[in-house]
């Protein structure tokens, strides 16, 4: 009887002992040991219903160049889901663009990408534009720093300087009278390319001398006819440079005109669509360009990425476009491409 | 309940005390030792769990890092073909002018894909195909089989839009089989006309995962683990187990969606699972092991403590039903031994030699036994004794010598006419017998033995005329006091007796002291002196040997002395009694110590009645 009543007290604390057990209380399925990170932070940022308005306004609206950016910012649009307002002014000029400008401030656009025909005079609305929370960049054609988040160029300055003056060097077997049919004067990446053309010229083609630099507001009917101008003007001139892309179909086209085919050369920056043709018939040599809808692409892409706040880094890959560079807060989308008659038919902007 | 265990208190509290001290050791050894020893083994299990959890994903998380940085490597393949303008001039054209220029196109592309990525540097490419326009440019490492016979435009499609990502192809998804049937994936992307903004077509990269095997291989390398890689849907690409890749793992929706590790808790054998996503891909790479595999050596711990557990608890079993013994088992005898004597039996035996309480309580015990038994021995001695003497006090007065003497003596006087002393005689005698018989008191004042013996020695005087006499000397302090009855009569008798054989004249002495002795306390003596011849050395040691044994002793010769002694004695300690000194020739002395003794105190009368 002793001995039952022990064992009894025993099993009583054995019990008691085992109730500790957390086995008998009821759980989840899994029971979590560890977490590396705590949840990953949902988008809660962004709210996916909220349309993303970028304003992509372009130096001129009406010319194949910019067009060509439109179809890229659109496609680039398309991929990430966000509104895009791509205007442009008639004219290559500022005080138009800056009206444009307002009334996407106006419009309570999240991002504002231009292509700058003045860095001095759009400096003000853009500021006003930064001032209400929206991003800016530029593109194309830069404003000064104070106004924008960065610059996306689409070739570096120098190379592209150079190397305009290089093909027309190839074309005159590096010697000769030339002419350079530029875009607005105004325009800040025009200037930097017409600097780096000269430096060029005078480091290496001693023979070769510039004869005018031409403005022509990147209107074709302009371009045309200073470009007849100059063929008038100078008997003796070996090329024309084309600065902007209404240049070289301006010039080839003049060249063909005055049938001088073979005796001065064409060459600059345009898209391959207009230079086709001349191209093939020898009115034109070679156009070097980048394309624009690429440009278009990757400045929606780096706007969508800025307003979401990552600004673009040296090296990034970004899809459907592949790496750029960053030099100081310019983005540099690539290396120009020549066009030649070979080639410019897989091109279709 | 509660009643229900205060009154299982209450039993306990009545429960022989053997068994509670064992309940109570054994309780006291278990509950702490269990606990102790069940909370040192789940603490150590759950934190080996813990760690583990905690190091494993870690190390998933690594192996993802390598499997990222070669994924991302074979991501990048595809964008060689941007770097050669040749072959992103072929992917342009979709038409042709004549079937030889084509097959040219296609004989430079298939060139270009066996230098760049079967020859390339990477091993581990099966086979690339670019679809485009219509076309297949292809090279592959090892030949295939069911690619071209599928509607692969419906499954990969050439317009299909993944905006710049590329696309895993999991070996379910395709029937593309290669010879030897290794595990690949197939990597889909997109080539875009990076200038153009149009599609070129798709790039199909089959990429051998048996990479995956390297970069995972150190994790399990004792194979009790589970290690597998499969997408969000539980689809399993790799898995260490060759045989399941391509099946779902159906529990995988149910995972926490966590980068780290979780415990199943309601399987029959629990596992630590820990998972890691593998960024981009939303692969995941998981790793599993039962938690009896990772607790084995806590099992060794575990199972070694339970051991030790019993072992101990045996031991203090043991132990503790050997103390709850040797508390309780003397204390049983003690109260057996008391109950024993409680029904008279005052021959106890405890054999307890211990010195604790309980043998101390023993001990106690049967000294306090010794000690009634001894009391109510002595009593009964000294009553007996008493009676002895006062037998033999009758004795002397019937004495048939005394009283013939006594009688022969008044005879005597009455014939020699001499009224005066028959009549003292007679007197005398017959106060004598009056105090013999009047013994209704154990005590008497001295004076009135004193009396008594001076009646004894008046008849001795008178008898033996002038050749005895006798002189007393008392005490005034001395007579206020009480003596137990006929102490000095038998030695007066001895003195008598042998003092007076010499023939010469006897001279007896008896004095009667109040003494104070060396520690401050009072004693009364009696001495009775003779100068009789004395008493042989030999003799008198013999004599002073039996006084000075036990004088319990019974003793037939020196009866009266002996007596005297053994009254003394008992009634008041060995310090008391009767002490002879005795010179040949000279004489003999008895000295009788006694306490003083207040007749009408009662605390004397108490210490008289109690023995």
């Amino acid at each position: 009887m002793q001995a039952l009543k022990f064992i009894y007290c025993l099993l009583i604390a054995l019990l008691f002992v085992s109730a500790c057990n957390p086995g008998f209380q009821e759980q989840e399925q899994y029971e979590i040991i560890y977490s590396m990170e705590e949840e990953a932070p949902q988008e809660a940022a962004f709210n996916r219903n909220q349309q993303i308005t970028i304003a992509v306004v372009p130096k001129v609206a009406n010319i194949a160049y910019f067009q060509a950016v439109e179809e890229g910012a659109l496609e680039a649009a398309e991929d990430l889901g966000v509104n895009i307002l791509y205007e442009g002014p008639v004219f290559a000029n500022a005080t138009q663009q800056i009206e444009i400008i307002k009334e996407m401030i106006q419009n309570n656009v999240d991002a504002i990408a231009v292509s700058a025909n003045d860095p001095e005079e759009l400096a003000p609305v853009l500021l006003q534009a930064r001032a209400k929370g929206i991003k800016v960049i530029t593109w194309d054609a830069d404003t000064v720093p104070e106004a924008r988040d960065f610059f996306i160029n689409m070739v570096d300055p120098e190379t592209l300087g150079r190397h305009l003056m290089d093909i027309l060097a190839w074309n005159t077997d590096e010697k000769g009278e030339f002419a350079i049919l530029t875009g607005a004067l105004s325009a800040s990446n025009l200037n930097e390319w017409l600097y780096w053309i000269q430096i060029h010229q005078k480091e290496y083609y001693p023979e070769m001398t510039l004869v005018e630099v031409a403005a022509n507001d990147d209107d074709p009917q302009l371009a045309y006819k200073l470009s007849k101008d100059l063929l008038k003007k100078y008997p003796n001139l070996k090329g024309i440079i084309g600065n902007s892309s209404v240049g070289p179909p301006a010039a080839a086209k003049a060249v063909k005109e005055l049938d001088r085919v073979g005796e001065v050369a064409v060459v600059g920056l345009s898209t391959p669509s207009p230079m086709n043709e001349h191209l093939k018939d020898g009115s034109a040599q070679i156009v070097t360009l980048w394309s624009p809808k690429k440009l278009g692409y990757l400045t929606v892409r780096l706007a969508y990425n800025s307003y979401k706040g990552n600004d673009p880094t040296d090296w990034q890959e970004i899809p459907e476009v592949g790496k750029i560079r960053m030099i100081g807060d310019t983005v540099i989308m690539g290396e120009p491409m020549d066009f030649t008659k070979e080639n410019v038919d897989q091109y279709d902007f | 309940m509660w009643i229900n265990m205060t009154s299982k208190l209450w039993g306990f509290k009545n429960y022989r005390l053997r068994t509670k001290l064992i309940v109570t050791y054994v309780l006291l050894t278990v509950i702490p030792m269990s606990l102790l020893g069940y909370i040192a083994y789940s603490q150590y299990s759950t934190s080996i769990e813990e760690q583990v959890g905690e190091y494993i994903p870690k190390i998933l998380a690594q192996a993802n890092e390598n499997i990222s940085n070669q994924i991302r490597e074979f991501s990048n393949l595809p964008d060689q073909l941007y770097n050669s303008d040749q072959m992103v001039g072929i992917l342009r054209k979709d038409s042709y002018q004549n079937q030889s220029s084509m097959l040219q196109d296609e004989f430079t592309f298939n060139n270009y894909l066996s230098r760049n990525f079967i020859n390339g540097e990477s091993s581990d490419i099966l086979g690339v195909f670019v679809l485009s326009k219509n076309r297949i440019f292809q090279s592959t490492k090892i030949p295939y089989s069911n690619f071209e016979g599928t509607d692969y435009k419906d499954i990969y499609g050439q317009e299909i839009e993944l905006g710049g990502e590329e696309k895993f192809l999991l070996p379910h998804q395709t029937s593309l089989q290669f010879e030897g049937n290794p595990p690949f994936v197939l990597l889909m992307k997109q080539l875009t006309d990076l200038e153009n903004r149009t599609n070129l077509g798709t790039v199909l990269i089959a990429v051998d995962i048996s990479f995956l095997e390297n970069v995972i291989k150190n994790l399990n390398e004792e194979g009790k683990a589970k290690l597998w890689m499969m997408d969000e849907d539980g689809r399993i690409i790799y898995h260490t187990n060759p045989e399941l890749v391509r099946s779902i793992d159906s529990l995988a929706v149910d995972y926490p969606k966590i980068n780290g590790s979780f415990r199943t808790t309601k399987e029959e054998q629990n596992r630590l699972i820990s998972l890691n996503y593998l960024d981009g891909t939303g692969w995941i790479l998981a790793h599993s092991i039962l938690a009896e595999n990772l607790t084995e050596r806590t099992d060794l711990v575990r199972n070694a403590t339970i051991i030790i557990f019993i072992v101990f608890v045996l031991i203090s079993t043991v132990i503790s039903i050997l103390l709850a013994w040797n508390v309780s088992s003397p204390l049983h005898r003690l109260t057996n031994s008391m109950k024993n004597v409680e029904k008279g039996n005052f021959d106890v035996d405890l054999s307890i030699t211990t010195t604790d309480e309980v043998g101390i309580l023993a001990n106690n015990f049967t000294s306090m036994v010794t000690e009634i038994k001894e009391l109510v021995r002595k009593n009964y001695q000294i009553e007996l004794k008493q009676k002895e003497a006062e037998l033999y006090a009758l004795q002397s007065q019937i004495n048939p010598h005394f009283m013939y003497n006594t009688l022969e003596t008044i005879v005597m006087s009455v014939e020699e006419d001499e009224k005066d002393t028959v009549v003292e005689m007679v007197t005398l005698l017959g106060r004598m017998l009056r105090y013999s018989i009047s013994n209704k008191e154990d005590i008497v004042p001295i004076s009135d033995e004193l009396a008594h013996i001076k009646d004894y020695l008046r008849i001795q005087k008178i008898r033996f005329e002038d050749k005895f006499d006798f002189a007393i000397h008392e005490d005034k302090n001395a007579l206020r006091f009480y003596t137990p009855k006929f102490i000095l009569q038998p030695l007066v008798e001895n003195a008598v007796k042998y003092g007076m054989k010499s023939g010469q004249d006897g001279k007896l002495e008896v004095s009667v002291e109040w003494l104070q002795q060396a520690n401050g306390s009072y004693v009364i003596v009696f001495k009775v002196k003779d100068n009789g011849p004395g008493i042989k050395p030999e003799s008198l040691e013999k004599i002073q040997h039996m006084l000075a044994d036990d004088p319990m002793i019974k003793k037939d010769s020196h009866f009266g002395l002996l007596n005297v002694h053994a009254r003394v004695a008992m009634n008041f300690g060995s310090e008391y009694g009767v002490k002879i000194s005795s010179l040949v020739g000279e004489g003999t002395e008895v000295e009788i110590k006694i306490p003083v003794l207040v007749g009408g105190s009662e605390e004397s009368q108490n210490e008289i009645r109690k023995n």
